[in-house]
């Protein structure tokens, strides 16, 4: 079996460069150095791309925004640094049966989807760690039990913490010489790697939120994390599954290779300039990089796998299918 | 109550979309889903280009509530006072299919209860081939057309079509990607008793 052709591994852009211009070109977007003299960056061609990300001191032209409306085409702001500023979303034909479903869904159903994304994540941290030569994660497997049989949100969410909690009293063993992981610390985060997480949840957040748009689901309306104002707490629920095996590991692989030191770091924990261009273009050749499917058993980018179990999650939003089938992986 | 046909009339073109795939139609039809339908826009510019040439009558439109259909007949050929509507088909094919006859018998069914007299054959125009098929409209054609007529107007949004019983559809299918037939086989094996995705147990 193959997985069909897709056009998702580009459908997602980042432009970094400073003094560049966003513009179209006869139906294709094009990145333009504006305040230099290297001309045209790079082009694509405008059905392809649901997703444009830029980085600090980029512009657009008004017709190219005007086409991203069109296209439907989302265009997430942040820093040059990589914080997150906001987003421009077009507006887009609402599917209303499939907001209808999403907005129907009951506590039970609601409970059901986020013990499945729960209890893959539990599996995902375990076999995160066993890759990494990691063993006695007995109690892993044991809480992932207790989030497939948990009863209520709170129980579910009280699981969900004390299995985080062990599994990063595990991590700092992945890691190689020189780099330690004591505690998961947030805001600010309080070491290198906290911050290299950090940067890396907030990175495959976007990559959720994509999906979620892009398949027309609610992504502020969520299932296990509260709904608070402004915040995708649709995107964060389905995060959870990624976050050992796609954003840990990835964090873990940038330093034990090597391809992120303790010197490409400024005085307040972030990356410098130079290695946050490196860090974004190895996320996005990361997202891109083909793994064999556990349950599909063909090549598969992490994008588009990604973009899979948004169209999962909405099957069974909609009651096509039975139950969410979480990403997981057993080895 | 939810968005159906029940009292409305079908669209001629959503025969066509029916008989390739009731599941592809009804992603169409509720979810929005269909992909980037490349093909059918080729053939929406060749059509404008073919429409400058004399001797045809274009673009009519009719409706009939006792059929439950309704549609744009893009070409009538009108020869010896007699009426036949032409269908023509986009770009890459060099053959037509089953749907095409039964999108031609609606519209043949249409143009005769319009004109009260009976309408019996129909053309199908190949682009890619220029060739043009006579195809003669029989009972079957419009049992067929009453047929899904009845399935479309009682189609809800409740109810998903199964997966196709001709797994080859599914290759050139623009709904492919979101349909995803065989992973839904994959993972559960239930939703895919009778289709054409139905596999050996598996140990
Ligand atoms: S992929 Fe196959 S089963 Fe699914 S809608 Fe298309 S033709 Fe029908």
């Amino acid at each position: 079996m193959k997985a069909s052709e897709g056009m998702f591994d580009e459908s997602v852009i980042f432009v970094t460069k400073q003094g560049t211009q966003v513009r179209t070109d006869e139906g294709r977007i094009v990145v333009w150095d504006v305040d230099g003299d290297d001309g045209e960056l790079a082009s694509y061609p405008t059905e392809k791309l649901d997703t444009i990300n830029v980085f600090g001191g980029v512009n657009f032209s008004t017709p190219f925004v005007a086409r991203a409306n069109e296209h439907g085409i989302v265009l997430n702001y942040f820093t040059q640094n990589g914080k997150y500023r906001g987003s421009f979303v077009p507006e887009r034909n609402t599917i209303a049966e499939i907001r209808r479903a999403q907005y129907a869904l009951s506590d039970d159903d609601e409970l059901d989807l986020a013990k499945a994304m729960i209890a893959g994540k539990i599996r995902n941290a375990r076999t995160l760690l066993s890759r990494k030569g990691v063993h006695g994660t007995d109690v892993l497997k044991d809480l992932g039990v207790r989030a497939e049989n948990a009863t209520n949100k709170d129980g579910l969410r009280g699981t969900e913490g004390e299995a985080a909690e062990r599994y990063f009293n595990r991590l700092d063993e992945t890691l190689t010489d020189g780099w330690t992981f004591e505690k998961r610390t947030k805001r600010p985060p309080e070491d290198h790697i906290n911050s290299l997480l950090s940067l890396t949840y907030v990175m495959m957040k976007n990559e959720v939120l994509s999906g979620l748009r892009q398949y027309n689901l609610d992504p502020f309306l969520g299932v296990l994390h509260a709904d608070r104002h402004g915040r995708p707490s649709l995107a964060l629920d389905l995060q959870e599954e990624f976050r050992p095996i796609f954003c840990d590991a990835f964090v873990t692989r940038l330093v034990n290779r090597g391809v992120i030191t303790h010197d490409d770091f400024t005085a307040d924990n972030h990356l410098a300039d130079e290695a946050f261009k490196t860090y974004l273009s190895k996320f996005d050749d990361y997202m891109q990089e083909e793994f064999t499917h556990p349950h599909f058993e063909y090549s598969v980018s992490r994008r588009k796998a990604i973009r899979q179990q948004v169209i999962l999650l909405r099957k069974t939003m909609t009651g096509e299918m039975d139950e969410y089938h979480a990403l997981t992986f057993d080895r | 109550m939810k968005a159906s046909f029940r009292d409305e009339l079908v669209p001629v073109s959503a025969l066509n979309e029916y008989v390739y795939c009731p599941r592809r139609f009804y992603y169409q039809r509720y979810q929005d889903e269909i992909g980037t339908p490349y093909e059918l826009v080729d053939g929406r510019s060749k059509h404008e280009r073919q429409s400058r040439r004399g001797g045809w009558v274009r673009e009519r439109y009719f409706r009939s509530n006792d059929l439950g259909l309704h549609g744009k007949i893009d070409l009538v050929e009108s020869n010896d006072e007699t009426l036949t509507p032409v269908e023509r088909k986009r770009a890459e094919s060099a053959e037509y299919y089953p749907s095409d006859e039964v999108q031609l018998a609606g519209y043949c069914m249409l143009l005769e209860t319009a004109l009260d007299e009976s309408v019996n054959v129909g053309y199908i125009y190949l682009y890619s081939t220029d060739q043009r098929y006579a195809i003669q409209i029989t009972e079957n054609h419009r049992k067929t057309v009453r047929e899904i007529v009845r399935h479309i107007r009682t189609m809800t949004v409740d109810s998903i079509p199964p997966l196709t019983d001709n797994p080859s559809k599914c290759e050139a299918c623009s709904a492919r990607e979101y349909c995803m037939p065989e992973e839904t086989a994959m993972l559960e094996p239930d939703k895919a008793k009778g289709t054409g995705f139905e596999r050996e147990e598996r140990r």
